[in-house]
């Protein structure tokens, strides 16, 4: 049985019962020994799929009201489609943007969170594509 | 099934990720120090650009067209290299994926009728696109140079093949076959193809109709037969052949600008002896032969350049070593006797052979010091290596490095620093 190489972080799976320091305490051994497990590795619980996340850091504050600001970094995932109401990279006549995607009745709009900007509407014949989907905004507060 | 997956213009294609205005555009990547160019697009090949040209040759046929150029960012590459490796594993299975190079893979695929392997094809392709950016070309057939062949031809017209090419039935192949002369082959360079050519072989359809003693005989016998076998659809090179362990090491670079003085000199040679010994150590290997060599400017003859004289020398040394001190020393000393007051450097080089396995080196009773010198070698390696750049240097190595590369037109390491990464509006 082959296993499937997964594209997901490993990164501190490979925790072993030889990592547990208090094992080998010379003085008395811990109850919590039994319970130990490796912590939480933000790697893991943030970045899906590796090889299809990417890092990019917010300029302006065209997201704003969406709690994203200037400076943050955003994590997107390319693999991930675009849906209604997700916030996504979009790259419009070669330019990269972050927008709220919105698709009714097969018509494309990309929104501000910002009453400083206006909203676009995609026209079918216009260069439009979706360089991929934020899952998570890292804020400084 | 043998496949072929090989991004196109992978260097361009890695910077154009992060600029898409310039999908359509003519890009070129420039190697170190911005001397030639080693990777455009289409575009800028229909432009006349050459590959492995010099820049400056190119230079005004690139500005006269806008033509976007890059300086080398190995960082990047190699972070996007990593990524589209393991979508190819992922797609694949791990063990069925051989990594040929930086922007090439070779892939297993068994047990997929002819429908499924094109729609496994078109499905990768797709995914590498979309979850990296980066756009690949497939070539599929029974054996690596056959799918290698089938990827040249997929390349060859990408609007028709889409960037996928199978040859898994003797009517696609055929033509393909007799469309594609000896010298596109792979592992057929200039000379055998016009050996094969003044043989009356020049199509890979010719080549594969003679017969395995022939080959032989008259094709510089394994080699030739290897070749005959993998074009008739038998596998005769086997997947991940063992690669030799290197017999010499060398750490050579061209200065940014020319180096008078002997104390830059001597900065220089130590960083790549230090980046030689780095190597040594990562293949388990130590040397006692390091040789030093320097080439100077010699007088600008309008717009040509040309390399002096290269002068060298090398030291034997009393042990092997794989330690940096014990490296960098004899370097500055040969450095020294090499060195000319008056002429003007442009490149230099340290060359480290007579490697030997690490454990071969005998331990010497009188000396304490070889035990700890080693262990502190592997922590220093460690760190450098995680840290991504060499925050621990050997004080020879200086702290200010005026003389390193140019890279005039560097793009930001998008993938592996976090202050450098691609700011979005």
């Amino acid at each position: 049985m082959e296993d499937h190489y997964s594209t997901a972080y490993r990164g501190t799976r490979d925790f072993t019962q030889q990592n547990v320091h208090t094992a080998n305490a010379t003085g008395f051994g811990a109850a919590a020994d039994d319970y130990a497990e490796r912590g939480i590795d933000l790697n893991e619980q943030l970045i899906r799929n590796k090889p299809a996340t990417f890092f990019l850091r917010v300029n302006g504050s065209a997201m704003i009201g969406a709690g994203i600001f200037n400076g943050d970094v955003v994590i997107v995932d390319r693999s991930l489609s675009a849906v209604n109401g997700k916030v996504i990279i979009a790259v419009l006549n070669g330019e990269m943007l972050i927008r709220r995607y919105e698709e009714q009745q097969k018509k494309v709009r990309l929104v501000p969170a910002t009453k400083h900007l206006a909203a676009i509407d995609i026209d079918p014949s216009a260069e439009f594509f979706v360089w991929g989907v934020v899952t998570y905004v890292i804020h400084q507060p | 099934m043998k496949a072929i997956v090989d991004c196109n213009s992978f260097y361009c294609s890695c910077e154009r990720v992060f600029r898409p205005e310039l999908m359509r555009h003519p890009v070129v990547v420039l190697s170190n120090n911005d001397g030639c160019i080693i990777s455009r697009t289409d575009e800028a090949k229909q432009l006349g650009v050459h590959m492995t040209g010099p820049y400056f040759l190119a230079k005004k046929l690139i500005e006269e067209n806008n033509v976007a150029v890059f300086s080398s960012n190995y960082n990047l590459y190699g972070d996007m290299s990593r990524r589209v490796m393991d979508i190819l594993k992922e797609s694949a299975g791990e063990r069925n994926v051989e990594v040929y190079s930086v922007d090439e893979a070779f892939l297993t695929i068994d047990n997929l009728s002819s429908q499924n392997l094109k729609i496994f094809a078109e499905g990768m392709r797709d995914k590498v696109q979309q979850w990296t950016g980066v756009q690949v070309s497939v070539g599929m057939a029974r054996t690596k140079t056959l799918a290698k062949l089938a990827n040249r031809i997929a390349k060859k017209n990408k609007t028709v093949s889409q960037c996928v090419s199978i040859l898994d039935t003797d009517e696609m192949l055929i033509p393909a076959l007799k469309q594609t002369p000896v010298g596109d082959l792979w592992g057929v360079g200039a000379r055998y193809a016009d050996k094969l050519n003044s043989l009356g072989l020049c199509t890979a359809w010719d080549l594969r109709n003679i017969s395995e003693e022939w080959a032989r005989i008259h094709l510089g016998g394994v080699v030739g037969v290897r070749l005959v076998k993998e074009l008739r659809g038998e596998e005769a090179i086997m997947m991940k052949d063992e690669l030799d362990t290197k017999k010499m090491i060398a750490t050579t670079r061209m200065f940014g600008h020319t180096v008078t003085e002997l104390k830059d000199l001597k900065e220089a040679v130590a960083s790549y002896a230090g980046r030689a010994a780095e190597k040594l150590r990562r293949q388990k290997s130590a040397v006692n032969i390091i040789s030093v060599f320097l080439v100077s400017h010699e007088k600008v003859d309008g717009p040509k350049f040309k390399h002096g004289p290269t002068v060298s020398a090398y030291n034997i040394l009393h042990q092997p070593t794989a330690l940096t001190p014990d490296l960098i020393k004899p370097a500055m000393i040969l450095t020294e006797q090499l060195f000319e007051q008056g002429k003007k450097y442009k490149k230099a080089g340290v060359i480290l052979s007579g490697l030997v396995p690490d454990s071969s080196i005998q331990g010497n009773l009188f000396s304490n010091e070889r035990n700890s010198g080693r262990f502190l070698m592997d922590m220093v390696d460690n760190i450098n290596f995680s840290m991504r750049d060499d925050v621990v240097k050997f004080a020879a190595s200086g702290t200010k490095r005026d003389w390193k590369m140019r890279r005039d037109f560097q793009s930001p390491r998008y993938t592996t620093r976090w202050d450098e990464l691609y700011r979005v509006s």
